[in-house]
Order: C-alpha cells, then structure tokens, then sequence
C-alpha cells in the first residue's frame, strides 16, 4: 500500500461508506486537483475534508457561500494604506497635506489554506465565483503563489429550483474530480445500517479531532513522486480512443459538454498518475482509466457519462487485442 | 523621428519577431493562427482579443505573449467587482487648507495597468459596463490621467459567445477596439485528434515543477510552457521590440497592394451582404482602414520584405472573426487566393456586376443602431453544429423571412418585461448615495472610509447593482400534421429556430410541442419549460409532417406548464397550417384559461387558403399577435400580420 493508507484508514474510521468520494479526496491531495461534489446536505462532505486536513496537519478553510458572496469574504481582508505625501510646491491653494490611499487585501481564508471547503457553492451567483475559481486554478493570487493543495466544493443538484442562475459550466471545468454522492440511508447502501449501529452504539464523536497520520512532506513527496509514474503510449493511446468515442459517437461537443483540453488532455494525464500512485504502481495500467469517470460527472451529457465504463471496457479490450 | 533603419539592421528586427513567433506557437499544440496573430498585433501596436472554449490556453497565449516579448505586463482579471481603482491607479486625496476652509480633493495615481506596455486583460466581458467604458476608451486614446501611455498591445481573452452563457457577449463596437480578433478551437471538439495526442505525450513527458514549492507552477494547467518554452526568458528585448515596431509602422505598401485592397474589400462586402442571417457583423473604418494596414505592414516586415506585397493582405484573416458573417470567414483564404489570381480586367469587369448589390448593402450599414439590435439576437448564426433543414426536393426551399414576426414577438415581449430589478447579487449598473448603513460593504471603500471619519459632506457612493429579469417565458406550438409535409415544415422550423433566438437572447425559458391530434411536448427533466435552447434547436430541424390538426391538445399542454410559473411575460406562439379537426376545435376552455393566467396566444397562420376565424378569435382575446404566411414570387415566403 501507500504512504496514504494511514489517511485512508482515518477517514474510514470517522465516515462511514462513501468509498468513492474518499478515494477521489486522496486522488485530489496527490494530483493538487479540485473536487467538487453535489449531494443532499448531511452527506459527510465537509467531515471527510476536515477528518483529511486534520488527519495531515494541513490548514483547513471552511466558507459556506451564499447569494451574496463577495470576493473579499473568501480571500481575507480589504486593507487601505494610507501614506502622508508632500502636495505639488506650484499649488495656488497654500499650504496644505495629501493622502495616498492603496486598497489592497490581506491574505486570509482561501489564500492561506491548504485544505478549503466551499460549501454550497451553487448558491453563490455565478458571476461572483469567477474569480475564487480562478484563484483554485492557477494557485495564485496576483504574483504570490497560495499554498493551497486541494479545494473541496460542494453542491446542490444542478436544478433550476435551488438557485437563480445555474452555475458557469466554465467556472465548473475548475474542479477537476466530479461526483455525485446520495446519503446512505436514501439509497438504501449496506453501510445505512453500519452507519445506524454507530451511533446507537454511541461510538460517534461528534466533533471528530483527529491525530495527524500523516504530513504536508509526505503529501508533498507523494506529489513529486506522481510525476515519476509512466504513462506509456498504450494508455495514452486508449484515453485518446475513449475521447475520440466520445466525440464522435455520443457527439459531445462545445454545446453539450465541457470536455475542455485542459482537463482531459492535460489534467487526465495527472489524475491517471494519480489513480496509479495510490495503487501503488510506478506506471498507469489500462485499469486506472476507470478514474476517467470521476471526470466526466457533469461535463459530457448523462448518457455519455453512464456509458464510460462500457467504452473504456471496449477500448481496453481493442488496444490488448492489438 | 527615426528615420527607417538599414536594411541589415532590419534584417536583424524582423528576425526577433520571427523568433517571437517560433517561441509563441511552440506555447500550444496546434494553435500556430493564433501565434501569428498575436505576433502581428504587438508589431503593429495593436490590441487583440482571444476567444475559444474554456481550457484550450487563451491565457497561457496570452501570457506567454507577454512574457516572450520582454514587455512590461500588467494582468487584469475582470469580474464583476472589479473598479474603477482597479484599472487606472490609488486614490491620491488631497486637503488643503485655504482662507479658513477646507478642500478636499481626489485624484487618482496611474496604477499598473497605465505603466504597462502589454495589458492582458482576462475574461474581459465579465466586466461591469462602469469599468468597461472607461477601459475600452482608454485603449482606443491610449492616453489616461493626462498622460501618454505607453501601452502597445492590449491582449483581451473571453468566452466563447455561447447561448447558454450567464454573461452577456461584448457587443461589435466593443470588439472592434481589438483590431486582431483570434478564435481558438478545442482540439478534442474540433476533432483534431492528432494534435490531441501530441498534447498527451507532451503532458506525459511532464517532469515535477521546477520550483521548491510545488504549488506554484503548473498554473492554469493548460498546455502549458513549462517543458517547450521556458515562461520566464524573453526572447526579443525593449529596444529591439520598439524600433521593430517603429520600422514596420514605415514600410511602404506597394500600389498594387493597394488596389488588391481595394477590391478584397469589395468582395468581402460582396460576401457578407449575401449572408443575410449576419447581420451582427460589423466592418468599421476605424478597423479597415488604420488597423488593417498596420497588420499588412507588420506582416510584410515579418516576411522581411522591404514593401507590403498583395499577399501581405493575409494579415487580415487575423480580423475576421466578429467583423465578417462565419461563412465568409471560412472562405477567407479562398477568396483572397481567387482574388490575387485575377486578372485585374476581369475582376473590374465583375466589380461592375455586383454594383447594385454593393449599394445595397451600403444601405442597410447607415444604420448602425440596427445592425447592434441585430447582434444581440444571433446566435443561432454562429452554431455550426445546428442542424441544416431538411432537403426536400433535392435543394432546400427559398428561406422563410420570419423577421416580422421576431420583430412583433420581441415588442411585446419587451413590453410585458420589467426593468432590471434593483437586486444585491447583481451587476454593478451605476452608482447611488448609500441609503442604508447596511450597504457600506459595497460602497467605495475610500469615501466609506471618509464618511466613517466625519470627512465627507454626503453620503458615499454605493453600487446600484441590478438582476436583469430572466423571466418570462414562451412555449412554441407548432403543427406537424400531414398537411404541412413539404416546405412548410422548413419554412416552421425557421420560425421556431427564430423564435429560441429570441428566447435565448433573454433567457426566458422555452417548451416546444409539436402537434398533430395529439400533443408531443419535448420536455426536459420533466419539465415542459427549459433553458435548453440548443436541443430544442435540434429537434425543430428533425419534425416530420403526420396526422390530423387538434388546437386543443398542444394548448392545453402549454397552459399547464406555464400554470406553474409566475410573472406577466408569459407567451404561447401557436403555427398551424389549418383547421382544427380533432379536439374542442373552438377550444373554449383553453382560451378561458390563457385570459386568466395572463397568457398571450400568438398566432402564424401558415397554409394556403383562409386562416380559420379561430385563430383570430384566440389572439384577439388574450392580447396575442396575428401573423400569416404570404408566398413570394420564386417561391420564398413572407412572415405578415393578418
């Protein structure tokens, strides 16, 4: 196993079920990817990130967004210098004193984390997000790079009821790990009753403080060590056949679907690493491509994206025959 | 002045622009139009603008751009908060003590962005209208605070114009401060499959960032630099990169370029006139005349010729993209091979021909306030993936002219609309005293700051921002029974793609029945109105022509998904080519309802003979509209109120 096992088996032991969204966290910690994940509230989303940052000593931000966010809630606070400068000698008006005012932001909240959970992200107006989302992708804000490694966002079903203006699917592309989870009790999972037992057993803490199992090094490690992983013209290959059926057959295209270059030409490439490293491999494998379908969630239209594994089934299937 | 340089000196010149665009075009896969577009903007000192889907490296370009020509750059993101402080500079306030009183003053200190001589401007047309004016003014003048700037290029980067998209595209006006306009394709929707995979093994290649903190670099995760082209090395210096640019702005252009000029424009008109669906495209004098020759020069002096050739009028293809009609676009190249191949006696003799043509679209130009309104409602136009109608007898019919109908549509949509709502998550759409101490948080920080301290005589500025209502909306009825096989069923899905034009444009949502003696409502997610303009777009090129005509079914269908909504801008267009055989053909109870919900029923009466009382009768009692079908001669068909 991994150097991540410890964290895994940490996050198994505060949250029950929801094997999937765990093992894409992990993935996001290793990558430096963004997750965003839409569900019914009382899902174990914002436990599962903080059991994670707990858990690896990492600087955890929590905000809950809401119709009215504004930019400098997320990223700290609004700070005005103001400096006393000599006025102009040729001034007819006599004597007299003039102020510089700078308006500039201390860093605080997202640019200092290096966990974040944005909490309800489909309420923020659309137009509000561009630039927090901008600041998840490039990892900087202005000139200064922010220490921030994974970004968790979370959101209600995509349905025009919830909120005013549907979320940019341009700002959408910024997260680059998609899932869809459903509280265990309505989806009747095998863990419902664990999770049920648990508590009656009394055996829950509330508010989970965990030991730290791991570190930022081991993270940091790990995140060098992705890029040692191969990924050999055979995978990339079949992942260029996957996009290709996509494309062509389901007809994804710029109205439909996000399936922007940069998350599947470049960003797949790190998630596949990713997918490898936590199985404890030094090359992608065709099995890995499974991970794809945590990237197509929202971006290719639900027939497609409920397809994925039957094309990556038969992809694999051509590529070993050749 | 400097006088033109020496030829080996300009050799030398013209060799770091190559070298400029060498490095640039290794920046993407695939994108070497770009590249060369972005190189001749910044020779020729002109402002650019990038479009393309999310993801396929508009701002790695764009930055790379900057980074490579050693030019003092300053990054603008826009956003809807962003101010007018933002853009030009720090608040310098003055007090001066004078015969008793105080003076307060307030200036403003030239910020970044006026320093910098390569602005990239990202995500521009997410700016609030407050500080784009300023902006696009101060690129045009280049002058700011009263001071010369020393701006060379500004590279402005946006979304592609997409129907679906929360924000409004910038209009052709705006566009046109940006004399190089360049469209970047996605290589997987543009299924450039190769270039695909030559991204794929680069990025598979990729070694760890370099730097100590591993957070800081693979940025924007687009194809990025980092293992061809180093982001950091300028190839091509200050000195070098202006007296470049002074020696292009001086090159001579040879007469007959001027005359192979002449006559692209021509043909270009030529071109453009005949895409009548086009109208949003917009060929100004500022554009063609200064900007365009300045982009031949540039292109010449990257040739390392010492004149601009005929052939330098390539340099115009890097304009194209929001001045032409798409079809013309395309044709670009072809049209100015064909047109450098010609004989000039020939073509003068052809110039002669198009004559009336000329002058007519001379005609429907001098009227700019229509060719905007006619902007903000195409988009259709610019879908390539739409659907084509359906040929039916080999060639497809003469086009419906629908435009009437829009027009009325639109009028009494607009009216039935309210005013953009007074709404906190809004867009900033002026300013306003602050009312309530509540609305501190978005007033100007600085004259907040000095009402807190007692120091300003009024209250300060706060943003007025405003929601424009995306309410309303409209259901498309349309008949597809036997009887409207043929033309008709062309002709109505023009009709109903104009219409989704209109919808989409103010994002009202739509419902789309299609009806024969029974209703067959598109819905989706279960729902019978939508914002999925694209698909409903789709299917109203795929109707097929079967069954008997029922008034009652498709109505009673559209009243009930409209029952749920709220709002007075409500509207059901009802196409039909006959009468009503099956159903409650006076469909009494439906009409009873529409009066009660507010909902106005249009009518377009499509057929060859009388329209049926009826229909009338249903749009005179609920406030609807009264349109027919007239057949022109050759065949084509005009859109009429009866």
């Amino acid at each position: 196993m991994t150097d991540l096992a410890p964290l895994r088996a940490l996050l198994d032991h505060h949250v029950v079920g929801h094997d999937e969204v765990k093992t894409a966290l992990l993935l996001a910690l290793v990558t430096r990817e963004h997750i965003y994940v839409e569900g019914p509230p009382g899902t174990a989303k914002t436990r599962l990130a903080e059991v994670a940052a707990k858990g690896s000593e990492l600087d955890f931000f929590f905000y809950q967004l809401h119709r009215d966010t504004r930019l400098a809630e997320l990223v700290g606070d609004i700070v005005l210098e103001r400096r006393r400068v000599k006025t102009e000698a040729a001034d007819s008006d006599g004597a007299g004193e003039a102020e510089r005012i700078h308006q500039r932001i201390e860093p605080g909240g997202l640019l200092t984390a290096e966990i974040a959970v944005l909490d309800d992200i489909s309420r923020a107006p659309g137009e509000a997000l561009n630039v927090l989302l901008r600041i998840l992708n490039e990892r900087r804000f202005g000139a200064e790079p922010i220490p921030l490694m994974a970004a968790i966002a979370t959101g209600n079903p995509m349905d025009d009821e919830y909120y005013n203006e549907p979320l940019d699917p341009a700002n959408l592309d910024r997260f680059a790990l998609q899932l869809r989870v459903t509280g265990l009790i309505q989806s009747g999972a095998e863990e419902a009753r664990t999770l049920i037992d648990r508590f009656a057993a009394g055996s829950v803490v509330e508010q989970p403080d965990p030991e730290a199992v791991t570190d930022r090094a081991t993270l940091d490690a790990l995140n060098q060590r992705m890029y040692e992983v191969e990924v050999g013209p055979v995978v990339r290959a079949a992942l260029l056949d996957i996009l290709r059926t996509l494309v062509l057959e389901f007809e994804c295209n710029e109205t439909n679907s996000l399936l922007t270059d940069r998350t599947f030409l470049v960003k797949a490439i790190k998630i596949l690493r990713g997918a490898a490293l936590l199985a404890g491999r030094t090359a992608v494998e065709l099995a890995d491509l499974a991970a794809l379908s945590w990237m197509t969630t929202f971006r290719v239209p639900a027939e497609a994206h409920e397809a994925l594994p039957r094309i990556i089934g038969r992809v694999n299937r051509q590529v070993r025959a050749v | 002045m400097t006088l033109p340089a020496p030829d080996r000196h300009t050799t030398e010149l013209s060799a770091a622009f190559v070298e400029l665009r060498t490095a640039l075009g290794r920046v993407l896969v695939g994108q070497d139009d770009a590249a060369t577009g972005l190189t001749l903007a910044l020779l020729a000192q002109q402002h650019a603008y990038l479009e393309g889907p999310p993801g396929c490296g508009k701002s790695e370009l764009a930055a790379a751009l900057a980074t490579l020509s050693g030019a003092r750059t300053h990054t603008l993101v826009f956003h809807r908060d962003i101010r007018e402080t933002d853009l030009l500079g720090d608040v310098l306030l003055s007090r001066r003590r004078h015969r008793g009183h105080e003076r307060l003053r307030r200036e403003l200190i030239p910020g970044p962005l006026l320093q910098a001589e390569v602005a990239l401007l990202e995500d521009l047309p997410r700016s609030p209208g407050e500080a784009l004016g300023p902006l696009l003014r101060i690129l045009a003048e280049r002058h700011a605070l009263g001071q010369a700037l020393p701006l060379e290029s500004a590279v402005a980067t946006g979304p592609l114009e997409q129907v679906e998209a929360p924000i409004d595209p910038l209009e052709p006006g705006q566009l046109d401060r940006f004399a190089v306009q360049l469209r970047l394709t996605g290589l997987l929707t543009g299924e450039l499959f190769d270039e695909a995979a030559v991204l794929l093994a680069r990025e598979a290649a990729r070694v760890p960032p370099r730097s100590a903190d591993p957070t800081a670099a693979d940025s924007a995760g687009v194809p990025s630099a980092a293992t061809a082209a180093p982001r950091s090395a300028a190839v091509i210096g200050t000195a070098t990169r202006n007296a470049a640019q002074r020696a292009a702005a001086a090159l001579r252009i040879e007469p007959r370029t001027l005359d192979a000029y002449h006559r692209l424009l021509d043909r270009l008109r030529q071109r453009s006139a005949d895409q009548s669906a086009s109208g949003d495209r917009l060929m100004s004098d500022r554009s063609f005349s200064s900007a365009a020759l300045r982009l031949v020069r540039a292109h010449a002096f990257l040739r390392g010729a010492p004149a601009a050739a005929p052939r330098d009028l390539g340099a115009i293809r890097y304009m194209v993209a929001h001045r032409l009609p798409d079809e013309v676009q395309e044709d670009f190249d072809h049209i100015l091979e064909e047109l450098l191949g010609d004989p000039p006696n020939v073509t003068m003799a052809e110039a002669g021909a198009q004559m009336p043509g000329a002058q007519n679209q001379g005609d429907d130009d001098s009227d700019p306030g229509a060719a905007v309104s006619q902007a903000s409602d195409s988009w259709i136009d610019d879908q390539a993936d739409l659907p084509a109608p359906p040929a039916l007898f080999g060639q497809p019919p003469p086009p419906a002219q629908v435009d009437p109908l829009l027009r009325a549509l639109v009028g009494r949509i607009e009216r039935g609309r309210i005013d953009p709502d007074t709404d906190p998550g809004g867009q900033p759409r002026g300013y306003r005293p602050l009312r309530d101490l509540d609305e501190l948080i978005d007033a100007d920080v600085i004259e907040a700051l000095l009402f807190t301290e007692g120091r300003l005589p009024g209250a300060p500025r706060t943003f007025e921002r405003k929601r424009r209502s995306a309410g309303g909306a409209v259901a498309v009825l349309r008949d597809i029974s036997a009887s409207m096989a043929g033309r008709l069923t062309v002709w109505s899905s023009q009709v109903v793609l104009g219409i989704l034009r209109v919808a989409a444009r103010r994002r009202m949502r739509v419902g789309y029945v299609e009806f024969h003696h029974r209703a067959l409502p598109h819905e989706v997610g279960g729902r019978l109105l939508h914002r999925s303009y694209s698909r409903l777009a789709e299917q109203a090129g795929q109707a097929k022509a079967v069954g008997q005509t029922n008034y009652e079914a498709p109505l009673r269908t559209a009243l009930e998904g409209l029952r749920g909504g709220s709002g007075r801008n409500r509207h059901v267009v009802l196409l039909t080519d006959g009468l009503p055989i099956i159903g409650d053909t006076s469909v009494r109870r439906e009409r009873q309802l529409a009066r009660r919900l507010g909902v106005a029923l249009h009518t377009v009466f499509l057929g060859n003979g009388d329209c049926p009382p009826v229909l009338d009768d249903i749009s005179a009692e609920t406030g609807g509209l009264r349109f027919c079908g007239r057949p022109l001669t050759g065949g084509g068909l005009r859109l009429e109120e009866r």
